[in-house]
């Protein structure tokens, strides 16, 4: 394991701009040197230590944190090369590379069962990172047509291109032949007031998507909200009984009680919750958090009916699926009380 | 191989078997394994990462390895095939406009290799919801009867919040496993 030692080194500022250097070619005869030399401690690491599983806490982060670092370096160097250097063969570096990372997930997956939770969810997400920063190396070298390396990158903006990607990985890659029906709600309208009562005997699901400049107002308890592609709406929503799925949305304010919410794809929004557990967040940026705030006529008795009159102040226990570390996630907040907007009467 | 399977090979008493619950997210498997368990559902947070269980069903010990559906964690999924005797499949029948996105989950992880040996059991929940589609309407916008015929499978309608269809469904996996595995005694 010596030569893991040489893989250390300060590897923290991997996105610095690469300023041209001279020495690339030897630079670059280097990093295959110690790409292959990760590749071999890997390969004799698993030769010695047989089995990659250590049952203690301490000897795990021991070996996690060298592949890591391993790893962070050998990325480093890669995206130290010059754009215009970007001509050798990579590919075969970049596979080790991921072969790695696939070895590093392995070991968080062998040893699982014994880490502490927070140990395994920042191990996941380092894993995560390291596959996204891996991603952009491999795009930058291997632009999208294979063979063309000489196309220069798009220069749109990265979180443009980010959002298009997420939105479009959403879209069914097959269509089922068989057609199913669809379910109450809302859809395919701009510029309107929509009122929906709910008895409280309700006992179905109901679906708000496709709307734009609307104000939506649903009163009374049902089982659970579908809420998808929004923007610039307003959502006044009642106890929900199990769960709330909302899906892109931007520049929208919500104000909803349910069991559970989660939130992928929002961008720009206000939530104003009550919520039984974590309300979670996935690939969404400046999303602000604060409690809810509605009444109606019968809400009381419609939260308690629904167990969600108490607000155990869970509203601001979020969790970004993508930024899984104790530090604070940059991409939700809570909204400071001076601009909490006032209590909603519907 | 990793210790972690060595390991449950020397530990592993002979009616255990390995579970393995996979399904979108909001789809239910948190709540129904904690409901055949016995255990409050009244407050789940969405799974970050995996919880494990370990029940007796039977004469069986099942570990069940209930693992979170969100994207951004779906690809650590594949951590968990080695040698999963049982594959649960759980679908929320209410969540019309991501069946597609199920769909397409259900057959990449199909194709998997390392759990082609594994009985399925898909599990419509979530019936007690007024627009839930039936199994059946489930089973054909999932098309399972076009599975690859060696697979043993099958579908349960269920409701992680009655409970109704829960006992149905494990049962039929536990049988179908031992008489896979354990056909010898
Ligand atoms: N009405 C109804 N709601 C259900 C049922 N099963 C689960 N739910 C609700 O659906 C939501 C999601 O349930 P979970 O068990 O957290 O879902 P999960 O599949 O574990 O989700 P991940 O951990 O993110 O993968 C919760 O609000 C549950 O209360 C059911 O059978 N009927
Ligand atoms: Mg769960």
């Amino acid at each position: 394991m010596n030569n893991q030692q040489a893989f250390t080194i300060a590897t923290d500022d991997i996105s610095t701009d690469p300023t041209v250097d001279p020495t690339t070619q030897r630079k670059h005869a280097a990093m295959i040197e110690r790409l292959s030399n990760l590749h071999q401690s890997r390969v004799s690491s698993k030769s010695n230590v047989k089995d990659p599983s250590f049952e203690s806490t301490q000897s795990f982060l021991l070996v996690f944190t060298n592949s890591k670092q391993a790893i962070e370096t050998s990325l480093a160097q890669i995206q130290q090369i010059p754009d215009s250097n970007l001509n050798h063969d990579l590919k075969s570096d970049l596979e080790r590379i991921s072969l790695s990372i696939s070895d590093l997930e392995k070991l968080v997956a062998e040893n699982s069962y014994f880490l502490p939770p927070y140990e395994v969810r920042s191990s996941l997400k380092t894993i995560s990172d390291l596959k996204q920063t891996l991603d952009s190396v491999t795009s930058k070298v291997k632009p999208r047509k294979k063979f063309s390396f000489k196309n220069k990158p798009a220069k749109k903006s990265e979180t443009a291109n980010v959002l298009v990607d997420a939105v479009n990985k959403n879209e069914p890659e097959h269509q089922s032949s068989y057609k199913v029906k669809d379910s109450p709600g809302f859809r395919s309208k701009e510029n309107e007031v929509l009122v929906k009562e709910f008895k409280s005997s309700e006992v179905g699901e109901y679906v708000l998507s496709d709307l734009t400049n609307c104000e939506v107002r649903l009163k009374g308890c049902f089982r659970t909200l579908f809420i998808n592609r929004l923007q610039n709406c307003k959502i006044y929503v009642g106890p929900v009984l199990g769960s709330i799925l909302i899906e892109e949305v931007e520049g929208c304010l919500f104000v909803v009680a349910s069991h559970q919410i989660r939130i992928h794809h929002a961008k720009q929004s206000d939530f104003y919750l009550r919520c039984r557990s974590r309300p979670i967040i996935e690939q969404s940026v400046g999303v602000r958090f604060a409690p809810y705030c509605l009444s109606y006529d019968g809400i009381e008795s419609d939260l308690k009916e629904s167990n969600l009159y108490d607000d155990a102040g869970n509203w601001a226990n979020v969790d970004d699926f993508q930024w899984l570390r104790a530090v604070q996630s940059p991409n939700w907040s809570i909204l400071p009380e001076n601009e909490h907007i006032d209590s909603v009467k519907i | 191989m990793g210790l972690l399977s060595i390991i449950r090979k020397i530990k592993r008493k002979e009616k255990e078997m390995r579970i393995l619950m996979v399904g979108l997210d909001n789809s239910g498997k948190t709540t129904i394994v904690l409901k055949i368990n016995g255990e409050d559902t009244s407050i789940i947070s969405p799974t970050l990462g995996f919880n494990i269980k370990t029940m007796t069903y039977d004469k069986y010990t099942l570990n069940i390895w209930d693992v979170g559906g969100q994207k951004t964690i779906r690809s650590y999924w594949r951590n968990y095939f080695e040698q999963t005797d049982g594959l649960v499949w759980v679908v929320d029948s209410s969540d019309l406009r991501r069946l597609d996105d199920c769909k397409f989950e259900l057959d990449n992880l199909l194709k998997e290799e390392r759990l082609s040996g594994a009985s399925l059991l898909v599990f419509a929940n979530k019936q007690d919801i007024q627009g839930a589609l039936s199994p059946d309407e489930i089973a054909k916008v999932l098309n399972l009867d076009a599975m690859d015929n060696t697979r043993h499978w099958r579908i349960v309608g269920c409701s992680a919040y009655t409970g109704d269809g829960l006992l149905e469904g494990f049962n039929w996996l536990v049988q179908d496993i031992a008489s896979r595995i354990y056909v010898l005694d």
